[in-house]
């Protein structure tokens, strides 16, 4: 075994990314001087130097098999001397100094069934999780919505129509991998029954005081069920976060019955114009209806087309709704306010309306 | 008198096995446990480098249960064969 | 084993559309992966019951590392004997997100030797994520990733592996070199990225602007955004040819401005420099007449994550404004005093955001040899429960703790 360890490589990192540049970036890095969009999906950027780099982005569904990367590496072969990189919203961009590659690339990309765009005023990816791909805590699944309401959304893709950026992203249960709870439509997995408890099995894989204390809202205590040391929770008082699932997989919250979808609108992470802001909730559940999630892809499109509709030039979901207010929001938007929309965690009285702003 | 890599490993797996089954240790746990335990003889560094020593030997595993563990080797009940 | 290969009417509709299908791709992995073909009858089988079938593993890993490896276990492995193990492994991604088209297609045959071939380009955190092996191909796989020049990523409680935006490589906006900063960061902390030692996980995320291309304010524990301190650069002429072809300056860009530091006379644009709020917007709309000022550096912001636990946060300014250069000894040293006190004093799953919650802010920044000013809250205190520490005594002359 030490001999095994010795001849081991660890800890050597992520490729330099110098290694992976195109020349034309290694002599212009840090000398960009503006850049324009072409079309949708192509921009071109220009240098100090006068020298041009110009981007083709194309959509992708994220989960690629290795023959889709392979045919990307082609593709970078054949016009852009083998560079390409990929964006944080899992779009692939082909890098190219020749401007008359740009058409036959693009010709190639829709042959191969991938759309041009998500640059400027349009839809870009929708960032999301794995979902029932791959995730033991999904409450939905995550690719297959994402394909459906993408389907929907496809023109705003590849257009530049929209009064401003949209983005949309999905997670699957509420730990949230990605920056779900700031896009101006997030799509998020729910539970909402409380957890089935595995108490013949909780002692064996669980340590009990772990798992009350896991619990934000001090529902779970330790009891002996059937002979056995377990634990309660008190009802009431779940929240149905799963993080207790997430310490003790004798705790699943995964049930069929309950399990859904809410929408979250009007969040934002750029700095432009307004500050940062989380989204906040427009529909609290719809269901699990695969696979194609008809109920979620219309809320997401009436959501998408009202903004589109009524927003001025470059406000965001979250612009737009903060000037006409969020109960002309609910009325224009179709959707009935519930109690469900009032916060009642920490802090809850920040997000009551405390001032007589209000028109009729 | 300082302690040796060696020594800190020893008293970490003593630590670690004696837990086994009541409560998960941290590496946090195990550089405070042994902070607590031989005072000025230890550092931080030395508690990093027993760490590693246990894990590369295959004495310990680090395991991740909503946070990362050092705990023996064992097999899991979610394991499939 | 081909003859149990499942039907799946419900994915095979999601094969329709105009959006690229990863139904599509999971298929065309199965005509050479076993393990690819069973996961599309796992998922119809989701599909059908409205649940997952994955099981959590704890264990799995590389030798020596405690992060990387994502343990996963079919619930129904009678039914999908080859996913039975389904292991996610996570790969450091070169910073940037660039690609060779040759290292690519090493990263492809290493995983069609031992996996699925099933990836995400990327994950959320920014990594390379190889979707779906098992226990046994693990130590090949990392074996053959590093003679290839790659890592494995972080998981669990640990730096997770840190991403950026294109930066200078492709950005005129770029306030510093974010794929430098990246590697640095990258190089210098893969003991604290592999071997997991912090109360839960820390994220670093660098954003060479305020437009925050990689979310770092709304995920990263550290966020490290770009900005400047002199005055926007302006190209008169170029303002001017946006108007002449159509732009509206007044009610696009002026009636824009956070701030209304700035105003448009028909033929001139004025910004009074020093109210703007380094928004972006008018940069952003006029990208060949306005640039962000020649003064760069960056705003260090501490603290953002999911609700998990106490609730979602954003991060908040801990350094208004620091020079950005190598060896970054400034963000280091801060860092790791921040690391330091969160080690001691953090309890399990505490994420930094929520542990300065818990101590307040005004202690941690104490704790951490850090003064507070004004720029790192949004107002001051509204209730006058204030903690004063110090009070005189009775014929005494001298404070008194």
């Amino acid at each position: 075994m030490p001999e095994a360890m010795q001849e081991r490589l660890t800890d050597i990192g992520p490729p330099h990314y110098e290694k992976f540049l195109p020349p034309v970036i290694k002599q212009n890095y840090g000398k960009w001087k503006y850049h324009e969009v072409l079309k949708p999906g192509v921009m071109v950027h220009v240098s100090e130097t006068g020298a041009k780099l110009f981007t083709v982005r194309a959509g992708s569904p994220r989960l690629v098999s290795t023959d889709k990367i392979r045919k990307y590496a082609e593709l970078a072969d054949k016009y852009c001397d083998g560079f390409l990189r990929f964006t944080s919203r899992h779009n692939v961009e082909f890098l190219l100094t020749k401007q008359e590659n740009i058409d036959p690339l693009i010709k190639d990309l829709k042959a191969l069934g991938h759309p041009v765009g998500g640059l400027q005023n349009s839809i870009s990816s929708i960032v999301h999780t794995q979902g029932w791909i791959h995730c033991h805590s999904a409450a939905t699944d995550a690719s297959g919505i994402v394909k459906a309401v993408m389907d929907e959304l496809a023109d705003y893709f590849e257009t530049m129509v929209l009064p401003g950026k949209l983005r949309i992203a999905l997670a699957c249960c509420l730990n949230m991998c990605g920056a779900v709870h700031c896009s101006d439509i997030a799509i998020l997995g729910i539970h909402r029954r409380p957890p089935k408890i595995d108490h013949d099995n909780l002692h064996k894989t669980c340590e009990i005081p772990s798992v009350s204390a896991s619990c934000p809202t001090a529902a779970i205590r330790p009891a002996t069920v059937g002979g056995k040391p377990s634990v309660e929770v008190i009802e009431e008082r779940c929240m149905f976060c799963a993080n207790c699932y997430t310490v003790c997989p004798s705790m699943k919250l995964n049930d069929p019955l309950n399990d859904g979808v809410s929408i979250w609108v009007g969040g934002k992470v750029s700095n432009a114009r307004h500050e940062p802001m989380f989204s906040k909730l427009a529909i609290p559940f719809l269901p699990n209806n695969p696979p194609r999630w008809p109920e979620v892809t219309d809320a997401v499109k009436n959501l998408v087309e009202l903004w589109a509709k009524n927003a001025r030039k470059y406000e965001r979901m979250g612009e737009w709704i903060e000037r006409i207010g969020w109960p002309r929001f609910f009325k224009m938007a179709g959707i009935e306010f519930r109690k469900e929309h009032i916060d009642d965690f920490k802090h809850a009285g920040l997000t009551f309306k405390r001032s007589t702003h209000l028109n009729y | 008198m300082a302690k040796t890599v060696e020594e800190v490993a020893e008293a970490m797996y003593n630590m670690i096995k004696d837990a086994t089954g009541l409560k998960k240790l941290k590496a946090t746990d195990l550089t405070k446990g042994i902070i607590e335990m031989f005072g000025d003889e230890v550092d931080k560094q030395i508690c990093k480098d027993a760490i590693k020593q246990l894990v590369n030997s295959g004495r310990c595993v680090y395991t991740y249960f909503g946070g990362s563990f050092i705990e023996l080797p064992h097999k899991e009940g979610a394991a499939n064969d | 084993m081909a003859e149990t290969k499942s039907q799946t009417p419900k994915l095979d509709e999601l094969e329709k559309g105009r959006w690229p299908s990863f139904v599509k791709e999971i298929k065309t992995a199965a005509q050479k992966s076993p393990m690819a073909a069973d996961l599309l009858g796992q998922l119809e089988l989701s599909y059908n019951e409205k649940i997952g079938h994955w099981k959590h593993g704890g264990i799995v890993g590389v030798m020596g590392y405690g992060g990387g490896v994502i343990g996963r276990y079919s619930d129904v492995p009678d039914k999908f004997p080859n996913v039975s193990h389904f292991h996610t492994i996570r790969i450091n991604q070169p910073a940037g997100w660039f690609y060779t088209s040759d290292a690519l297609r090493k990263l492809c045959d290493i995983w069609e030797r031992h996996g699925s071939g099933l990836t995400n380009m990327h994950g959320s955190t920014g990594d390379i994520i190889f979707l779906g092996t098992s226990t046994p191909h693990l130590e090949p796989i990392f074996s053959e990733l590093t003679q290839a020049g790659f890592d494995l990523g972080g998981s669990g409680s640990d730096v997770r592996t840190p991403s950026c935006c294109v930066g200078p490589a492709r950005c005129e906006w770029a306030c510093y070199d974010t794929l430098a900063l990246a590697y640095d960061l990258t190089m210098n902390y893969q003991d604290e990225l592999h071997r997991p030692a912090f109360p839960y996980k820390f994220k670093f995320k660098m954003s060479g602007c305020p437009n925050d291309c990689v979310a770092s304010i709304a995920r990263a524990d550290c966020s490290i955004i770009g900005t400047w301190r002199d005055s926007i650069q302006m190209d008169k002429d170029a303002v001017r040819e946006y108007a002449d072809r159509g732009m509206d300056i007044r009610s696009e860009v002026v009636d824009n401005c956070p701030a209304k530091c700035m105003d448009w006379d028909g033929k001139e644009l004025h910004i009074d420099n020093s109210y703007c709020r380094r928004c972006m917007h008018c940069i952003n709309i006029m990208p060949k007449a306005l640039r962000p000022g020649k003064d760069r550096g960056a705003v260090v912001l501490l603290g953002s994550k999911a609700p998990i636990i106490e609730g979602a946060l954003l991060s908040s300014v801990l350094m208004p404004f620091i020079k950005i250069e190598a060896p970054y000894r400034q963000i280091k040293d801060v860092i790791e005093r921040i690391w330091d006190l969160w080690c001691e004093e953090g309890k399990n799953r505490e994420r930094i955001g929520e542990f300065i919650q818990r101590v307040g802010l005004g202690n941690f920044l104490e704790a951490i040899d850090v003064e507070p000013v004004a720029e790192m809250v949004a107002h001051p205190r509204e209730n006058p429960y204030v903690f004063y520490e110090e009070y005189f005594v009775e014929d005494e002359e001298e404070e008194k703790k």
